[in-house]
C-alpha cells in the first residue's frame, strides 16, 4: 500500500503541496485530478523520491521513503516505474536499449534473456519490429507505448503514470487507457495523474481531486459526483453533458 | 535595494559552490563505478577527443606560426633569431599549447556538455534516470570527467607538436633558420620541469571543463532560453577557470621549482 501522510511541499518559496493525505490499495488505479498547475505531477515525484517533501511522510509498504538517500532509495525504485508526460525516451539510444535500460542497469541477464523481455514489453504494447529504431522516428502515440514498454520491463509493482494521454489523438488515448488497465490486471498499483475527466472515469478505481496543492475530495467515481463541493462540482461539469459515459457506469 | 540584489548574488554564488562541491564529493564516490561505464567513457573519449582533433590542431598550427613570426622577427632585429626554436618550444609547450587547446575544448567540450545534459534535464530524461535507479553523475559526469581526464593531454601535446613544427616551417621560410638547427634548439631548450608543466596542465583543464560545464548542464531549469544561458555560462564560466588556473599553476611553479 502506498501512503502519503500530511505531505507538504515548497519550491522557491511557493507552496506547490499544502497536508496532502492519501492512502492508495495494491492493485488499483488511483487517479490523481485536477486542473493544470494543481500540483499533481509533484505528488508523483515525491512518491518516487525524485523530489523531497519539506514535511510529511511517503510510506510504500510501511517504508517512510522522506528519510532515505538517493542510495537507500534504489531498493523502493526498483519496485517502482514511471512514465513521465514528455516520455522521457533516452534520445541517444534506440527503442531496444531504451526498453532494455534498466535491465542493462541492474539485473546480471545475459543478452538473450534481455531480447526476451525486451520482445515481451514491446509485444505488449503492440510494438513488434521496431527495437532498433530511433526514438525520433517513432510518432507521439509510439513514444508513449515504448514509454510504457520501458516502465514495464522489470515487472514493477507500482506503476506512475503522468498525464499519459495528453497530446495524443482519442486513438492512441484509448489504446493507452487499455493499456492501463491490462497492467493493472497483472497486479500492478497504477497512479494516473490527468486533468482528462472522461480519462479518469473509464479508468479510475479510486479518484482523488487537487486544487492549488490541496486535496479536495478522495472517493469513488459515483462519491465525487454526489459530492456538495462547488469545485468538484464545476469540474465534473462536462460529464453531465455526457450521456453516454455515464450510461456506460451506470450512473443515476 | 540595490545592496540587497547584491547579498542574494553572492548567496546565489555560495549555494552554487556548495552544490558544485556536493557534485564532485559524490563524483569521487563514483569512482567504483568506472569500469561499469567503460562504454560510456570510451564513447566520451571519441567525442572529446577524437572529433576534437582538427580544431586541436589547427589552433595550434597557427599559435605556433605566430608566436615564430612575431618573436623571428623581434630577436632578428638584435641578430638573435637563432633563439627562435628555443622561444617557440617553451612558449607553446609551458604556455600556449595548453592554454589554446583548454580554450578551445572549454568552448567545445563545454557548450557540448551543459547543451546535452540541460536538454536531457528539460526534457525529463535525468529524471527518468534517477527514477530507474541510475545516478545521473555516475552515468552521466564521471565518464565526461574520465574521458576528459584522458584525452585532453593528447590534444594538448599534438597542439604543442604542431605549433612547433608550424614554428620552425615559417621560421625557415621567412627567417631561413635551418629547420634541423631549430629544432635542436627547440629540444635543447626543454627541461623535464618545463614538460610537467606543460603536461600537468591539460589535466587540470579537463577536469574543470567538464565538472563545470556538466554542473551547469544538470542546474538547467525552465525552456529553452535557460538551456541557451546555461551553454553560454557554462562555455564562459570554464574559459575563464582555464585561464586563471594557468596564472596559478604558473605562479606556484615558478615559486617551488
Amino acid at each position: 500500500m502506498i501512503e502519503l501522510k500530511n505531505i507538504s511541499t515548497v519550491v522557491q518559496g511557493r507552496k506547490i503541496l499544502d497536508d496532502i493525505s492519501l492512502k492508495i490499495n495494491k492493485g488499483d488505479i488511483a487517479i490523481i485530478l485536477g486542473p493544470s498547475g494543481a500540483g499533481k505531477s509533484s505528488i508523483l515525484k515525491i512518491m518516487l523520491g525524485l523530489w523531497k517533501a519539506s514535511t510529511g511522510q511517503v510510506l510504500i509498504d510501511g517504508v517512510d521513503i522522506t528519510k532515505l538517500n538517493e542510495r537507500e532509495i534504489l531498493p523502493v525504485r526498483s519496485r517502482m516505474a514511471m512514465v513521465f508526460q514528455g516520455n522521457a525516451l533516452f534520445d541517444s539510444l534506440s527503442v531496444e536499449e531504451n526498453v532494455a535500460y534498466f535491465l542493462r542497469e541492474h539485473k546480471k541477464l545475459s543478452p538473450k534473456e534481455i531480447d526476451d523481455k525486451v520482445s515481451e514489453a514491446l509485444s505488449f504494447v503492440n510494438l513488434n519490429g521496431i527495437q532498433d529504431m530511433c526514438v525520433d522516428q517513432l510518432s507521439g502515440g509510439m513514444k508513449k507505448r515504448v514509454a510504457i514498454a520501458r516502465a514495464l520491463s522489470f515487472d514493477p509493482e507500482i506503476v506512475l503514470y503522468d498525464e499519459p494521454t495528453t497530446g495524443l489523438d482519442p486513438i492512441n488515448s484509448k489504446a493507452i487507457l487499455d493499456l492501463i488497465k491490462r497492467v493493472r490486471d497483472r497486479g500492478a498499483t497504477s497512479i494516473v495523474v490527468t486533468h482528462i475527466l472522461n480519462d479518469a472515469i473509464s479508468i479510475g478505481d479510486q479518484l482523488s481531486v487537487i486544487k492549488d496543492g490541496k486535496l479536495v475530495q478522495t472517493g469513488t467515481v459515483h462519491d465525487l459526483l454526489e459530492s456538495d463541493n462547488q469545485f468538484i462540482r464545476d469540474f465534473f461539469y462536462e460529464v453531465f453533458q455526457d450521456a453516454e459515459l455515464l450510461k456506460n457506469k451506470n450512473i443515476k | 535595494m540595490q545592496s540587497n540584489k547584491i547579498l542574494d548574488s553572492f548567496k546565489n554564488l555560495l549555494l552554487s559552490l556548495q552544490d558544485y562541491a556536493f557534485m564532485l564529493a559524490d563524483l569521487v564516490k563514483g569512482c567504483g563505478y568506472i569500469s561499469k561505464y567503460r562504454k560510456d567513457i570510451f564513447h566520451e573519449m571519441y567525442l572529446i577527443g577524437a572529433k576534437a582533433f582538427l580544431l586541436v590542431l589547427f589552433g595550434g598550427l597557427f599559435v605556433g606560426i605566430i608566436l615564430a613570426l612575431e618573436t623571428g622577427h623581434q630577436l632578428d632585429a638584435f641578430g638573435a633569431k637563432s633563439l627562435v626554436g628555443r622561444t617557440v618550444a617553451l612558449g607553446m609547450i609551458r604556455e600556449l599549447g595548453p592554454v589554446i587547446a583548454g580554450l578551445l575544448l572549454a568552448a567545445r567540450t563545454g557548450a557540448k556538455n551543459a547543451s546535452e545534459i540541460g536538454a536531457m534535464e528539460l526534457s525529463e530524461q535525468i529524471d527518468a534516470m534517477r527514477a530507474f535507479g541510475t545516478s545521473p553523475v555516475y552515468k552521466i559526469l564521471l565518464p565526461r570527467t574520465i574521458a576528459s581526464l584522458i584525452m585532453f593531454l593528447p590534444l594538448t601535446f599534438i597542439a604543442d607538436m604542431i605549433g612547433i613544427i608550424g614554428g620552425m616551417v615559417v621560421t625557415n621560410l621567412s627567417l631561413h633558420v635551418d629547420t634541423s638547427f631549430f629544432w635542436t634548439q627547440a629540444i635543447n631548450a626543454l627541461k623535464l620541469k618545463d614538460l610537467l608543466v606543460g603536461f600537468s596542465k591539460p589535466i587540470l583543464f579537463g577536469f574543470f571543463i567538464a565538472t563545470i560545464s556538466c554542473f551547469y548542464g544538470f542546474r538547467t531549469r525552465g525552456g529553452t532560453t535557460a538551456l541557451g544561458k546555461s551553454t553560454i555560462n557554462a562555455v564562459v564560466v570554464s574559459s575563464v577557470i582555464v585561464l586563471l588556473l594557468d596564472f596559478i599553476f604558473t605562479k606556484i611553479v615558478w615559486e617551488i621549482l
